[in-house]
């Protein structure tokens, strides 16, 4: 009878929580209530906010308007929008590309018998540059390929070739951002793909090798297949990341020449704060969201046929 | 931000008003940043307001870095003398020029950080006064008429003009002219002396221009002139003095396809091809360039004093007006010291006002050796302003009876982006000059 009466009980009540359990429960929602808070309000209270005013039109100074879906209206007949998204897509393809497969190499190239303090060494000069602000970057590589003092220009010269205006040549513009931002950036992927590196199971190259495969087929049938989830990691990171690149077309070339290295941030930021048009930058940021997100949800499906499970 | 969505009806107004709530903070800032020098508190109302004012602070923005602040720190300090009982709080903010400062400005408006004082330079005047911002000084300067009347009698009536027909919408006065800057050639005299050539005189051509540079790059190795791309400094000084502009009288339409200015941006473009000025685009720095005898020539304001004292390079350095085509000409834009519409220091902010349009206020800050041309004649030809300068310092003000003001439509900084960056691929000859110049002719007729 006592069975049957906790069975009847339980189906319809729940027995409360112990106290402890309860006090368990609030000590857990206190630790993460500093991370909660910060991210409602910089991350999910502008997010919403983006949202409402993109269908407004306010310029800061005024009260805003209500235009329902003018902006997003807009957006299609908009040719600096597209140049703009082009642009963000070329830099985003180009440092995912450069970053995975030069990532990869120097981490190969690490990751073998050395003394521990160069290894160290090493690992900390590829890294450092990651830990320097992009302020700091900017404009210190804007000084290096200054056209007529750069010590970028004087080396080309010194090989006999004339120096470009690399800052100032369409062609050139954005594969010097490419570059830069490379130099800027691969420690935190290198690291990531040498730590990646760390997890394949030895034994299994060591199978491989007693099978008679040689580096090349160890390293495609067994390191590859093995670290294919931190390279989906990185891949997934890296194109988010330079997607919202900002900082160096802003210093470096204000978004030209000729509009040719306007990323899509920026572009936002102008509309925002040059042209005083809120709203109309709130709905591009949201074609921002959305673009950043189906390419990662594309990623996430595609993983599913490439990375180990 | 508020996001709080409106009920029922289609105007967001929470920041708005919040905004206009700490704009009357701010109100009356005499915003004589870096570029302002303007002062002048009346003679008889700071010289006797002092322990007499009404207890109020007022923060200030201006467009200046921390290393400005000092300066601005004594001038506030003497203001404080005679009142004592107004307290500023004055705030730097660095920009890059003024359409950026006016970004960040009105970005802080909107977020609900309103100052009580602004400077607003002439980039700024017409969309602060359009937005229903400021509170009309008629009744002020109705007030003080005759510390009014004895400031604008010591003014060109340029200053008086331009600020009428360009920061005066609806016919009502929301700014006093403040200080200004205007441009000149700055040229470095051991160049000329080496190379032989004597200094040219205040009416020389852009003929005799062009044959300085190339017997300067011939016979010293050095850059003649820097062909830069600032709207201010680099593109409006050559379309002026042949007879062009940017946009047209009132601002309302631009005139940038015009063969004028095609001609302007094809003599550039010439001092590039032949190596007379440094490819534009990069970080040359004209100011340690003609200290070290590098660079023969370069336009500037009243800023550039700063650097060449700094570097020594004051005693060879002379001003000349530009070299015409069709005329002198010159860009000039000018500060102004508007009273914010919700201030609930209306007085305080015009007793500051006054101060900083009063003799003694102009003459002290020309003395600290700020980097702009004090409005008042008296002031701009004194030694106060005039001494530890280049020859020919006398130029800046008097280039005010051939100036134009530098236009500036609401959306001021995309106008200059525009500008600058196909005036830059013009020079580099990236674009060519008439796909140039229809290029942004289109762009900015869709700005305004």
């Amino acid at each position: 009878m006592a069975v049957q009466t906790t069975t009847a009980r339980s189906a319809t009540t729940r027995a409360p929580s112990p106290p402890r359990r309860r006090r368990g429960h609030l000590t857990g929602y206190l630790f993460i209530s500093p991370a909660v808070l910060l991210f409602l309000v910089f991350i999910a209270g502008p997010f919403v906010a983006a949202i409402l005013l993109s269908f407004y039109t306010w310029d800061l100074l005024t009260p805003a308007d209500f235009v329902g879906l003018r902006n997003f209206g807009r957006l299609i007949a908009d040719n600096d929008l597209r140049r703009s998204m082009l642009n963000t897509l070329v830099f985003a393809a180009a440092s995912v590309v450069t970053h995975i497969g030069l990532g990869l190499a120097l981490a190969l190239a690490v990751h073998r018998k050395m003394n521990a303090v160069v290894r160290y060494f090493v690992r900390t000069t590829f890294f450092f540059p990651f830990v320097v602000s992009w302020a700091a970057v900017a404009l210190v590589w804007k000084y290096v390929l200054d056209p007529t003092f750069g010590i970028g220009g004087y080396y080309v010269e010194r090989l006999g070739f004339s120096a470009p205006n690399w800052l100032s040549t369409p062609s050139l513009a954005m594969p010097s951002i490419i570059a830069v931002d490379w130099w800027h950036t691969i420690g935190y992927t290198f690291i990531i793909l040498l730590a990646g590196l760390q997890t394949v199971p030895e034994t299994l190259l060591e199978a491989a090798r007693v099978d008679g495969a040689n580096a090349w087929q160890r390293f495609w049938s067994v390191t590859l297949p093995m670290m294919s989830p931190t390279l989906f990691f990185a891949t997934v990171i890296t194109f988010i990341g330079a997607f919202q690149i900002f900082e160096p077309m802003l210093i470096m070339t204000q978004g030209g020449p000729s509009g040719s290295t306007r990323s899509i941030v920026q572009y936002t930021y102008e509309q925002a704060f040059q042209q005083f048009q809120i709203g109309y930058a709130s709905a591009v940021a949201l074609v921002l969201f959305v673009v950043v997100m189906g390419v990662t949800l594309l990623q996430f499906r595609l993983s599913r046929r490439w990375v180990h499970q | 931000m508020n996001a709080t969505s409106p009920s029922g009806a289609s105007s967001l107004q929470l920041s708005r008003r919040t905004a206009l709530k700490t704009l009357a903070a701010l109100a009356a800032v005499p915003a004589a940043g870096a570029l302002a020098g303007c002062g002048g508190s009346s003679q008889t109302s700071s010289s006797s307001g002092g322990s007499s004012d009404k207890a109020a602070e007022l923060s200030f923005v201006y467009l200046g870095t921390a290393e400005q602040q000092a300066q601005w720190n004594q001038l506030f300090a003497q203001f404080n003398k005679q009142h004592p009982n107004i307290k500023l709080k004055p705030e730097g903010v660095a920009s890059t020029n003024w359409a950026e400062f006016f970004n960040k400005l009105s970005t802080r408006i909107a977020g609900g950080r309103v100052p009580d004082m602004v400077q607003v330079a002439t980039e700024g005047q017409r969309l602060f006064a359009s937005k229903g911002l400021l509170h009309p000084i008629d009744e002020f300067i109705a007030k003080d008429k005759a510390v009014i009347d004895e400031y604008y009698a010591d003014l060109n009536p340029n200053l008086i003009k331009w600020n009428t027909k360009y920061a005066s919408p609806g016919g009502k006065t929301y700014y006093l002219p403040g200080e200004f800057n205007t441009m000149v050639m700055h040229c470095n005299k051991v160049l000329f002396d080496k190379a032989g050539i004597q200094l040219p005189s205040a009416d020389w051509t852009w003929d005799q221009f062009l044959d300085i540079c190339r017997q300067i790059k011939a016979k010293t190795g050095a850059f003649a002139y820097v062909a830069g791309t600032g709207y201010f400094t680099d593109v409006m000084p050559w379309l002026l003095t042949n007879g062009t502009s940017s946009f047209n009288a009132d601002w309302t339409q631009p005139t940038f396809d015009n063969p004028q200015v095609q001609e302007s941006a094809q003599f550039m473009r010439t001092l590039v091809e032949e190596k007379l000025s440094p490819p534009p685009g990069g970080t040359f720095d004209p100011f340690t360039a003609l200290a070290q005898d590098k660079l023969a020539m370069f336009g500037g304001g009243r800023w550039p004093v700063i650097n060449l004292r700094k570097l020594n390079a004051v005693q060879k350095t002379v001003l000349l007006p530009f070299p015409k085509k069709v005329g002198q000409g010159s860009p000039v834009g000018w500060n102004g010291y508007p009273i914010l519409k919700a201030s609930k220091n209306k007085e305080a902010c015009w007793t500051f006002i006054k101060f900083l349009i009063s003799k003694e206020g102009t003459s002290f800050f020309a003395n600290l050796g700020g980097t702009i041309v004090p409005a008042r004649k008296s002031v701009a030809s004194s030694q106060a302003f005039l001494a530890n300068s280049p020859k020919g310092t006398e130029y800046l003000y008097d280039a005010l009876s051939y100036a134009t003001p530098i236009p500036a439509p609401d959306k001021g900084a995309a106008i200059q982006q525009v500008i600058e960056d196909t005036w830059r691929q013009m020079l580099t000859g990236n674009t060519p000059i008439a796909q140039g110049t229809t290029q942004v002719q289109g762009k900015l007729q869709g700005l305004v």
